[in-house]
C-alpha cells in the first residue's frame, strides 16, 4: 500500500497562547475596535487581514501594550497570555515585551553594531551573566533568523550597513535574542522586495514550530502562504476567524468573500 | 458592498469565459437535437453536418481551458471566483464529452439508414435524447441563475435516463432475439443508447459542478444510479 | 504628435528664462548687498583697528644707579629718575622741571614699574646698565603711527613741536621700535592705552561663560527631555512651550534688571562679578538650548523609539540609552550657537555692574571684572585717542571668537549629520 507523507498539518496544537475577550480600543472618542474575541494559538502562525484602517494593527499593538505608548488611546476587554490578564496592574509593560516581541513595518536596526543590536535585548533583560553567554544568544538569535552565515565575519559592523531584506531579519534575531513565546509582526515585508519577502516567509515558517506567531500584512497572498489561521478585520470588527485554507476557499461571511476576491478595498 | 471586482479586467475575464461555456452549451444542445433527429428521420445529410460541427466545440473546450488557465495564472482568484473557473474547467470538459457522443450518434446514424430500420426503437431513443437535452438545458439555465434547486432536480431526472435506458436495453435484447437479422442494427443503437444514457451522466456532472459552485461543497447525496444493467442479472431474461 | 519647438512653445520658454533670471539676479543682488555691508563693516573696523596691534617702544639703555635704587628698599624706588635720565643722555641739555616732565613723558608711565619688576626680579642688576623696551605713551605712538598729524597748528596738537623734534632724533637713534602689542591680549586694563589690555575682560567673559555653560547645559538638556520625552500633552505642557520659545525674543536688557533685583539685591551677590553675568547669561540663554535640545530629540525618528520599546526597553532606557545619544550632535550644536550669543550679550552686564574700571584680572568666579563686550563699550567711551583704535581691535578679537565658536558648531554639525 503506497503511503503517502504526510503533508504539512495545518495546525499541529489547540494550546492557547492568547485569548482576547470584548475588546475595545479608543483614540479618545473614536472607538478603533469595537468588541473583538479572538484566539490565537500556540506554535501557529496566525494572519490579521482586512482593508486599511480596519484596526488590525491597532489590536496587534495591544497584545504586547504598545498602545501605552499612546497618550490618547484605551484599552478595555480582556486580553490573557497564558491564562494571566495582561492589562493586570501588576504586570510589568517591559517584561511582557520582552516576551512579546515585535517586528516593524520598516526594518528599524539600532544604529549600533550587528552585535550590539542582537545583545540590547538580553542585556536589558539579565538574560546573560558572562560574555560567553551573550556571544551564545547572539549566536543561537543570528542563525534563528537565517543571518548568521552572512554575518558572522563582521558582527561589529554597523546594522543599518545591511541590506533592507537582512535588515528585517536582524530586527527579526533582535525579537527572538529576549526569548519570547509570540512574535508579532506588523506588516514585516511591505518594504521588501520579492526575493527578501520570500525568504523572510520562509523564515517566518520555521519560527512557528517554536513560537507563536502573529502576522498583520496587507497581501492576501502573503496571508494565504504564510498562515494557518486567518482573522478577517472590517471598520473595526472581527468579521470572521478560521482556518486559512477555509477562509480562503469558502468563507463564511459575504464580507470576507467580498474582501478576498477584491471586491471591497 | 459591490458585486464588481475593484479590478474590472477581472469581471471582463469571469463573464468572457461564462460566456463561452454558454455557447458551448448551446452548441452542444444543437448537436443532441440535431443527431436525434437524424436518427429518426434516417437524415444522412443531417448526420453528417452534426459530425461536421463537433470540431466546433472541441475548439471551444480548448479555448476555455487556455482562458481558464491565464485567469488562475493572473488573478490568483479565491473562494467564489476560484469555484467559478474551477467549475468551468469541469462543465467545459462534460460538454466535449457530451457532444462526442453526439457525433459518435450521428455517425452510427449514417451507418443505420444503409440498414433496414428496426421497429420501435426510434421512438424511445428519441424520447431519451429529449429528456437529456432538456436534461442540459435546465443544468446550463442553473448555472447561469446560480440556482441550487433546478440543480438538484437536474441531478435527480437522471434516474428517468437510466430507467429509459434499461427499458431499450431489455427490448433491443428481445428484438435480437426474435431476428438474427436484427442483431447489427440493434447493436448501433444499443451504442447509441449506452451514450445518451451516458450523455445523461455528464448532464448531471455538470448540475453538480453547479452545486459546488453555489455552496462551496459538492453534495454528498449519492448519485442516483438506477442503471442496473451491469447488476441485475436478471435484465437478460425477457419480460 | 505635441509638437516641443513651437512658436508658442518657444515664446513660454522665453518667458520662463526672463523670469528666472529675474530671480536669480534678484537672489545675488540681494547676496552682494549682504556681502557689501559685511565687508564694509569688516574693513572700517580693520582700518582704524589694526595700528592697534601694534604698540610702538622705545629701547634705553638705563643705569641702574645704586643711589637711586637701593636694594633693601625695593620694591620702592627712583625707576622713574633712572629712566629720564637714560633719556637724558640722548637730550642733554634739557634741564627744568617742565622740559624734563615733558621728556619723560614721552615714555609710558607703566615703564617704571616694568623696570622696578625687572629689578625685583634680579637685584643684582643694580650698578649695571640694562638694555629695557618699553612702550612710549599715548600721544607719541599716535605721533609714529601718523595719527596725530604733523601740519595741524601747534595749539590744537598734543604734542608740541619741540616734543615732536625729541621723537624724531630718537627715531633717527634707531630707538624707536613696533613691535606686535601683544599687550593687547596679556595686559589688563588701564588708564593709559599704550598699556590696556583685554586680559581682565577675556577672564572675565571666561568665567561667565563658564558659569553659563554649568548651569544652562544641564537644565536646558533636562528641561527639554521631560518636556519632549515625558512631560504629558496638555495644556499646562502648551502654556510652557509657548513662554519658552517667548523667552528666547525678550530683549536682553530685561535679563539684566531682573539680574540686578534678584542676584545683587535681593541675594545679595557680589556686583560686577563674573558668577553673576554668569548667572544671567545662562537665564538667557536656556531657552536657546532648550529649544535646540528638543528640536534635536524631535528629528529622532520614532522607529527607533519603538524598536527600543519593542524589544521591552523602559521609558528611561529608551531616552538615555537611544535618543540622546542620537540627538547629542544637534544639542552640542545648538549650545555652542548659544554661548557665542551669550559671548556677545552687552546689555545686561552691563546692568549688572561689569563695566567698571578694573585694572587686575578675575581669579575666582567671584571677583569683580569686566567682559569682552563691556570692555569694548568701556574703551568706547574713553577720551584718550589711542582707545580709539584699541576698541576696534577689541571688536575684531571679539568676532574672531564668535566665528571661530561658530564654526567649530557648523563642523560639527556637518561631522556627525546622520543618515537614517
Amino acid at each position: 500500500m503506497y503511503d503517502a507523507p504526510t503533508p504539512e498539518s495545518p495546525v499541529t496544537t489547540e494550546t492557547m497562547k492568547f485569548s482576547a475577550r470584548n475588546v475595545h480600543v479608543f483614540y479618545n472618542e473614536a472607538e478603533a475596535i469595537k468588541g473583538v474575541d479572538v484566539d490565537i494559538l500556540d506554535k501557529t502562525v496566525t494572519a490579521f487581514i482586512g482593508p486599511s484602517g480596519c484596526g488590525k494593527s491597532t489590536f496587534l499593538r495591544c497584545l504586547n501594550r504598545m498602545n501605552d505608548t499612546i497618550a490618547i488611546c484605551r484599552v478595555t476587554g480582556d486580553i490573557r497570555l497564558d491564562g494571566q490578564d495582561i492589562y493586570d496592574r501588576s504586570i510589568d509593560p517591559v517584561q511582557l515585551r520582552a516576551k512579546v516581541g515585535m517586528v516593524f513595518q520598516k526594518p528599524n536596526p539600532f544604529p549600533k553594531s550587528i552585535y550590539d543590536n542582537v545583545a540590547y535585548g538580553p542585556r536589558i533583560h539579565g538574560l546573560a551573566n558572562t560574555r560567553a553567554d551573550l556571544d551564545g544568544i547572539v549566536e543561537k538569535s543570528l542563525r534563528r533568523a537565517a543571518l548568521w552565515d552572512e554575518v558572522k565575519d563582521r558582527l561589529d559592523t554597523p546594522g543599518t550597513g545591511l541590506s533592507g531584506g537582512q535588515q528585517q531579519r536582524l530586527c527579526i534575531a533582535r525579537a527572538v535574542a529576549t526569548q519570547p513565546e509570540v512574535l508579532l509582526m506588523d506588516e514585516p515585508c511591505s518594504a521588501l522586495d520579492p526575493i527578501a519577502t520570500a525568504q523572510v516567509e520562509e523564515l517566518i515558517d520555521e519560527l512557528r514550530q517554536e513560537y507563536s506567531v502573529v502576522i498583520v500584512t496587507h497581501s492576501m497572498q502573503q496571508a494565504a502562504r504564510v498562515s494557518q489561521k486567518t482573522a478577517f478585520f472590517h471598520l473595526g470588527h472581527l468579521v470572521e476567524f478560521g482556518e486559512t485554507s477555509h477562509i480562503f476557499t469558502n468563507p463564511t461571511d459575504e464580507r470576507t468573500e467580498s474582501y478576498i476576491t477584491g471586491r471591497i478595498g | 458592498m459591490s458585486n464588481q471586482h475593484i479590478a474590472s479586467a477581472f469581471d471582463r475575464d469571469l463573464e468572457t469565459i461564462q460566456a463561452r461555456i454558454m455557447k458551448m452549451g448551446g452548441l452542444v444542445e444543437r448537436a443532441i437535437s440535431d443527431a436525434a433527429r437524424s436518427l429518426e428521420t434516417r437524415d444522412e445529410e443531417l448526420a453528417e453536418e452534426v459530425r461536421g460541427r463537433d470540431k466546433a466545440i472541441d475548439i471551444l473546450e480548448e479555448e476555455i481551458n487556455e482562458e481558464a488557465a491565464r485567469v488562475i495564472a493572473l488573478r490568483a482568484p479565491t473562494a467564489g471566483d476560484l469555484r467559478i473557473v474551477l467549475s468551468v474547467m469541469k462543465i467545459s470538459g462534460n460538454l466535449e464529452r457530451i457532444g462526442d457522443y453526439a457525433k459518435n450518434m450521428a455517425k452510427r446514424t449514417s451507418i443505420l439508414t444503409q440498414m433496414s430500420p428496426v421497429s420501435g426503437s426510434p421512438a424511445a431513443l428519441r424520447r431519451m435524447a429529449r429528456e437529456v437535452e432538456t436534461m442540459l438545458k435546465d443544468a446550463l439555465d442553473a448555472y447561469i441563475q446560480r440556482d441550487i434547486n433546478l440543480a438538484h432536480e437536474v441531478i435527480q431526472r437522471d434516474r428517468d435516463v437510466d430507467q429509459m435506458y434499461n427499458a431499450i436495453f431489455r427490448e433491443f435484447l428481445t428484438f435480437m432475439m426474435e431476428d438474427p437479422r436484427n442483431i447489427t442494427a440493434c447493436m448501433h443503437l444499443h451504442f447509441i443508447a449506452k451514450n445518451t444514457e451516458r450523455m445523461g451522466d455528464h448532464v448531471t456532472s455538470i448540475a453538480e459542478q453547479v452545486i459546488y459552485l453555489v455552496s462551496g461543497e459538492m453534495p454528498d447525496d449519492p448519485r442516483p444510479k438506477d442503471d442496473q444493467t451491469s447488476t441485475d442479472p436478471s435484465i437478460s431474461s425477457s419480460s | 504628435m505635441t509638437d516641443l519647438s513651437s512658436h508658442s512653445a518657444r515664446s513660454h520658454l522665453k518667458r520662463r528664462n526672463r523670469h528666472q533670471t529675474m530671480i536669480k539676479g534678484f537672489g545675488m543682488a540681494a547676496i552682494g548687498f549682504a556681502a557689501l555691508m559685511l565687508f564694509i563693516l569688516v574693513a572700517s573696523l580693520v582700518s582704524s583697528g589694526y595700528k592697534a596691534f601694534t604698540q610702538t617702544h622705545i629701547t634705553v639703555e638705563v643705569f641702574v644707579d645704586p643711589a637711586e635704587i637701593k636694594v633693601d628698599r625695593l620694591p620702592r624706588g627712583g625707576f622713574d629718575d633712572v629712566l629720564l635720565a637714560s633719556l637724558k643722555t640722548y637730550f642733554p641739555d634739557v634741564s627744568g622741571r617742565a622740559d624734563e616732565k615733558a621728556l619723560e613723558g614721552i615714555i609710558s608711565n607703566g615703564a617704571q614699574f616694568a623696570l622696578r619688576d625687572r629689578i625685583v626680579a634680579d637685584p643684582s642688576l643694580i650698578g649695571q646698565s640694562v638694555t629695557v623696551t618699553v612702550p612710549v605713551s599715548d600721544p607719541f605712538d599716535q605721533l609714529a603711527k601718523g595719527l596725530v598729524k604733523r601740519d595741524t597748528p601747534e595749539a590744537q596738537r598734543r604734542v608740541s613741536d619741540r616734543e615732536i623734534g625729541w621723537f624724531d632724533t630718537l627715531d633717527r637713534a634707531d630707538a624707536i621700535s613696533q613691535p606686535v602689542n601683544w599687550g593687547l591680549i596679556t595686559n589688563t586694563d588701564s588708564r593709559f592705552p599704550e598699556l590696556a589690555g583685554l586680559k581682565g575682560a577675556l577672564m572675565g567673559s571666561f568665567w561667565a561663560l563658564l558659569v553659563c555653560f554649568v548651569i544652562s547645559f544641564p537644565l536646558g538638556i533636562g528641561a527639554a527631555i521631560y518636556l519632549e520625552e515625558f512631560a504629558p500633552r496638555n495644556r499646562l505642557s502648551d502654556f510652557i512651550e509657548v513662554n519658552i520659545n517667548n523667552l528666547a525674543a525678550v530683549p536682553s536688557v530685561v535679563f539684566g534688571l531682573l539680574a540686578l533685583a534678584v542676584f545683587i539685591g535681593w541675594m545679595g551677590l557680589p556686583r560686577s562679578a563674573p558668577l553673576v553675568g554668569g548667572m544671567t547669561l545662562a537665564l538667557m540663554t536656556l531657552p536657546t538650548i532648550i529649544i535646540a535640545t528638543r528640536a534635536a530629540l524631535k528629528a529622532v525618528p520614532p522607529s527607533i523609539r519603538e524598536a527600543a520599546l519593542g524589544v521591552g526597553a523602559s521609558r528611561h532606557q529608551v531616552v538615555f540609552g537611544h535618543v540622546l545619544p542620537l540627538a547629542m550632535p544637534g544639542i552640542l550644536t545648538g549650545t555652542i550657537i548659544g554661548l557665542a550669543q551669550a559671548l556677545g550679550e552687552t546689555a545686561p552686564l552691563l546692568l549688572i555692574g561689569m563695566n567698571a574700571f578694573i585694572t587686575s584680572a578675575p581669579d575666582t568666579p567671584f571677583d569683580s571684572a569686566t567682559a569682552l563686550p563691556t570692555q569694548i563699550f568701556i574703551w568706547a567711551d574713553s577720551p584718550e585717542r589711542g582707545f580709539v583704535s584699541r576698541t576696534s581691535a577689541a571688536i575684531l578679537v571679539l568676532l574672531t571668537f564668535l566665528i571661530t565658536m561658530n564654526a567649530i558648531a557648523i563642523y560639527l554639525r556637518s561631522k556627525f549629520e546622520r543618515k537614517w
